[in-house]
């Protein structure tokens, strides 16, 4: 019976062995949100911790799996023992206790220590990084220009507030005035200067959500009612994703969000950008049609988009730079080509090249996006699928101070065509 | 009153003249069948309640895991949509844990206990009935909000007035097994009728109100159990005495008569919020979701605790059996299950590593959780070194067992990874946590029980299971399970959020997702083979003798089926390990000369604890319906409530009760050889 015992467990052992040694294989090690491709201090410090567990788990494993494998092999009863004379009982030996006691004392000191150093060096931007990281050491400072910050500021290091709401992200940067108050915020997409520690200060306007970008930091909590902060540093310029990880509702699994690690000369650049305007739309154009449709449909009650004086809703994204997103709806639909992106990711061989907006791509996704979403029954009566179960587009009736009802809501195909050529731009 | 009418001795209840109670009602105490099973307050007939509804409400929670895992086989699937994959996320883990895994260890608790220490019952019989069905109720409200909700998608309740009140229309609930506040609460201002605006529908009052009733089942069998282990252990049994499987019972009943109050208080707040506009876990009138959390793990980590030691008890009490040889270190082994237990009220906020402590607490809470690494890692030397020097007879208990000791390490082991709150914070609500805890409370718990169960299976029935499905079984539970929640720790690093109904391929996540669903699915195979060999054997298996492992302990001293009086004669215990000493030590088990020609004393069945906790039932669905504007619904909540006093108060009135049963002659009992001098 033994060995049929343990022919049956190596049998189950090889396939899992096989699997985990698969499973450890280097391509899986760089995946679009792995933190074991650490790329950014706060991660690497986490990464490096983590690795201490790691190599003392394996060890221990190793000393206490190999004796207890080897206890019940050695140790098996064998033919003959019924009649054997009873085993001779011990009750315990203290020293052996003892010893066992202090060493596994010992093993978790090992771990200790590193973990307390990371707990502190994770809580917020280390003084070191102060200096090279504060705005006056590397934002170009044009007096008079637009885009300038106030000089009160240039001695902090660059401050992001995080806004979480079922279920996106609202990006603000109050030294530059891109704030939700001045209609400048950034939905679903940030941008970071690389090699900069960041401040995040992460505020919630509903339930928990966290923030978490594997490759750059581990997750801390957005908390209704409480002030939570921390720090974030990008080491190499990329596309990198994050994800809600605190469960917060039906569309949870949607809540999404992406950050661009840009040079900081790129980064001033893109300040600038978020404080233009969006042009005006060729008259006559689809795009008019759908900019008039933007209004009668109530969109503006939510949205902003600054250029469009009727559009400024302060619920729901600001759409100014819709069109130069490389995702939507809480970075669940991907506005580039699926294809052309796997393939630049298979020939970098990394996970953090992007391609550039697909606008074919983003004029379905707008499409599929806005159609099911305002309504409850699509044009064949049945209930709509919706991109995110529960958003708040869902709820019309809420905001319709317009009081359409739920035939004028519906889009025909045409407005949405013409809704999605006026949005596509908003670059 | 009551022992004026104390009838004859007789040798079966059936011959019992029919007896009014202090009431002048008919005392149940002749029926049989269903009757006889809804009155019973026989601790082994409560104990096989117990374990049929835990086994059934394993199968409901391993049928929703099912469902999630099919739901995530591949990526953007639409198996079931969103809203459905968090009811079901939610309902799996407070199934298995509060229906399936509680009631399992109650289950033996009931069983095992009063056997163990040399009893003929639990300190109050009555009150071990009104627990059963307390969590009877309880489970049912629980599981009966799947049934509203299956009403709702099949339009039920769409033309009634109050249901225009319903923004959010979840049934069952689908706020998680920790119901984080505010999305399981309210934001904004209460209106007139004291409702102020929720995330989540009326499935959370379900979640809100069943875990209630559930804690009150358990606070109730927990007393119970202290009592009896305390007061009602044989003559000579001391405490050092005790099985193991017995002191890790203690341990836990003590763990959650200390642990529910914090969710008890935590629920009525979030109840008050939710039916009666009160603002404690309410944001924006400045209550504090943060409160939530803290009494929620203050409760819900002692609860790990409360899952596992039973598991560590049953493990404790089969690996000498099987070795040939007494546990190695018995005094370490208790007082670690008891360090455990302590400690384990010191951890609580490493579930909140990540809600922005400040370094300090961190920093504390880190590092005492991998204090208790260090007790958990004592039992597992001690049990190598109970097998270290035996001889190892492979059963399928033993087999389970180690397969216990073997998972339990791994899960105990990314355990120690994640005290770290650096390397938490990137593993926190990934699926490292999700394979994390399944080690513990699967490979580790649930095999635990198994081997429990084929262990004591041939004590419960007199039937011996049968093996070679048991191992078939068994092998396809440990190889599932490894391949179902293995990958779990990959694709957690690998950034994979926990929770979530769906994702997109190109994060590479596929693989591996795949093969967790196929090893779900050959694990839930394993388990239903397991139970349904379980079930067969309970009504058709193969009899065995009473002592077929060899037993160490004195259950295996008893005839099987036990008889219900237990002992002909109460024990008289001269040793740890009382059984296997009287066999093949010097040590006798002794007899205590009770006047065995009067008979024993036996209980009276009544029917007042089932109509008292029938009050939790009308209380259970009157609360949810009143929270969801159903006019009139207040009158059910206390309609259930004059229930339950009623039923207590008939309860305390009825008297009693009992009769004397005629015990065969106890073969050669000798005279004790050893008195209790303790």
């Amino acid at each position: 019976m033994f060995s049929r015992f343990f022919s049956r467990v190596g049998l189950l052992a090889t396939p899992i062995l096989a699997l985990v040694v698969a499973g450890c294989s280097k391509a899986d090690m760089n995946v679009r949100q792995s933190t074991l491709d650490p790329k950014g201090p706060v991660a690497q410090v986490q990464y490096d911790v983590f690795m201490d567990t790691v190599w003392l788990v394996v060890v221990l494993f190793a000393l206490v799996g190999g004796l207890l494998v080897y206890a019940v092999i050695k140790f098996r009863a064998r033919p003959g023992d019924e009649n054997a004379p009873r085993i001779e009982e011990g009750h315990g030996n203290p020293l052996v206790e003892i010893g066992l006691i202090t060493a596994s004392i010992g093993a978790l000191v090992i771990i200790a220590i590193p973990t307390l150093s990371a707990i502190w060096y994770d809580d917020d931007v280390p003084d070191a990084a102060v200096p090279t990281s504060k705005l006056a050491a590397w934002y170009p400072r044009v007096e008079g220009a637009k885009e300038n910050y106030a000089k009160v500021v240039e001695e902090q290091v660059l401050e992001i507030d995080v806004i979480g709401k079922q279920w996106w992200f609202r990006f603000e940067y109050p030294q530059f005035g891109l704030t939700n108050d001045n209609k400048r915020s950034v939905p679903n997409e940030f941008v970071i200067p690389k090699g900069k520690a960041v401040r995040i200060n992460l505020r919630s306007e509903d339930v928990i959500h966290s923030f978490w970008i594997p490759k750059i930091a581990g997750k801390v909590d957005l908390m209704p009612g409480r002030k939570n902060h921390m720090w974030i540093q990008g080491d190499e310029v990329g596309h990198y994703y994050g994800q809600c990880a605190e469960f917060c509702g039906d569309s949870h699994a949607y809540m999404l969000f992406r950050v661009e690690v840009v040079e900081p000369a790129e980064f001033a650049k893109w300040v600038q950008k978020q404080k233009t305007d969006s042009q005006p739309v060729a008259a006559g154009s689809k795009a008019e049609t759908g900019k008039a449709l933007f209004g009668t449909k109530t969109c503006v009650m939510c949205h902003n988009i600054n250029g469009n004086p009727m559009a400024a809703g302060a619920f729901a994204p600001d759409l100014t730079h819709v069109a130069s997103r490389k995702s939507l709806a809480g970075a669940w639909l991907d506005n580039r080509d699926p294809k052309a992106q796997l393939a630049l990711e298979q020939k970098d061989k990394n996970t953090e090249s992007s391609v550039a907006v697909d606008n074919a791509v983003l004029k379905a996704n707008l499409i599929k996006w806005i159609g099911s979403s305002g309504v409850a029954t699509g044009a064949d009566g049945k209930p709509t699928k919706d991109v995110k179960p529960g958003n708040r587009m869902h709820f019309y009736k809420m905001f319709n101070v317009a009081g359409l009802n739920e035939t004028q809501q519906k889009f025909t195909d045409h407005e949405l065509d013409c809704l999605a050529e006026y949005l596509l731009t908003l670059k | 009153m009551s022992h004026d009418s104390h009838h004859a001795p007789v040798a079966s209840k059936l011959e019992l003249a029919p007896e009014r109670s202090d009431l002048g009602l008919l005392r149940p105490d002749r029926t049989t069948g269903w009757s006889d099973w809804l009155t019973t307050v026989d601790h082994k007939k409560i104990g096989i309640l117990y374990g049929a509804f835990a086994m059934f409400y394993f199968l409901v929670g391993g049928v929703e895991a099912l469902a999630i895992r099919t739901q995530l086989i591949r990526p953007d699937n639409d198996f079931v949509t969103a809203r459905m994959y968090n009811q079901l996320f939610t309902m799996h883990g407070t199934t298995m844990i509060f229906l399936g895994v509680m009631p399992l260890s109650a289950a033996f608790f009931n069983f095992l206990v009063p056997l163990q220490i040399g009893a003929r019952d639990v300190a109050f019989p009555r009150l071990n009935a009104f627990s059963l069905w307390t969590f009877v109720f309880g489970a049912f409200v629980l599981n009966a909000s799947w049934l509203f909700e299956f009403g709702h998608l099949a339009g039920w309740f769409n033309n009634f007035e109050w249901h225009k009140n319903l923004v959010y229309t979840d049934f069952a609930p689908a706020n998680g097994w920790f119901s984080y506040a505010p999305l399981s609460g309210t934001f904004g201002q209460a209106d007139a009728s004291l409702h102020a605006p929720r995330f989540t529908g009326v499935g959370t009052d379900f979640w809100i109100i069943g875990i209630q009733v559930l804690g009150i089942a358990s606070l109730a069998a927990s007393f119970n159990f202290i009592c009896t282990i305390i007061n009602m252990r044989a003559k000579g049994m001391t405490m050092m005495r005790l099985p193991v499987f017995t002191w890790m019972t203690l341990v836990t009943a003590i763990l959650i008569i200390l642990a529910f109050p914090a969710i008890t208080v935590a629920l009525i707040e979030l109840m008050f919020d939710r039916a009666f506009g009160a603002n404690f876990f309410n944001p924006s009138a400045g209550g504090q979701p943060i409160l939530w959390q803290h009494l929620f793990w203050i409760f819900g980590h002692p609860e790990v605790y409360i899952l596992v030691l039973p598991a560590m008890g049953i493990v404790s009490e089969i690996l000498p059996t099987f070795s040939g040889k007494s546990l190695f270190g018995y005094p370490i082994i208790v007082f670690s299950g008891a360090v455990i237990g302590f400690l384990g009220f010191a951890v609580w906020s490493h579930h909140m590593f990540t809600t922005g402590l400040g370094p300090v607490p961190t920093a504390a809470f880190s590092l005492l959780t991998m204090a208790i690494a260090v007790p958990t890692g004592v039992k597992i030397f001690n049990w190598l070194g109970t097998i270290w020097g035996g001889r190892v007879r492979f059963t399928p208990p033993m087999v389970l067992s180690l397969g216990f000791i073997w998972m339990f390490m791994c899960g105990g082991f990314s355990g120690v990874m994640h005290s770290s709150a650096p390397a938490d914070a990137q593993q926190q609500d990934s699926y490292f946590v999700i394979a994390h805890f399944h080690y513990v409370l699967l490979g580790g718990v649930l095999l635990g029980l198994m081997a429990g169960l084929y262990f004591w299976f041939p004590k419960i029935f007199g039937r011996m299971p049968n093996a070679t499905v048991a191992y078939i079984a068994s092998g396809m539970v440990i190889l599932g399970f490894n391949l179902a929640f293995g990958p779990m720790h990959y694709l957690g690093l690998a950034g994979q959020p926990r929770r979530t109904h769906t994702y997109h391929a190109g994060f590479g996540w596929e693989t591996w997702n795949f093969v967790a669903t196929i090893g779900a699915y050959i694990l839930g195979l394993g388990v239903f083979i397991s139970f349904v060999n379980l079930v067969w054997t309970a009504f058709k298996g193969k009899k065995c003798a009473s002592d077929p492992w060899d037993g160490r302990t004195l259950e295996w001293s008893l005839p099987s089926p036990v008889p219900e009086y237990n002992f002909a004669q109460a024990p008289v215990i001269a040793a740890r390990d009382a059984f296997f000493e009287d066999k093949h030590g010097g040590k006798r088990i002794g007899f205590e000369n009770d006047g065995g020609e009067a008979g024993v004393h036996m209980p009276s069945q009544s029917w007042m604890p089932l109509l008292a906790s029938a009050g939790f039932l009308f209380a259970g669905f009157g609360m949810p319906m009143m929270a969801m504007g159903v006019p009139h619904a207040g009158w059910i909540v206390i309609t259930g409530l004059g229930v339950l006093i009623v039923g207590i108060w008939l309860w305390a009135l009825e008297g009693p009760g009992g009769y004397m049963l005629k015990t065969p002659a106890v073969a050669g009992s000798p005279a004790p050889t050893e008195t209790a001098a303790h």
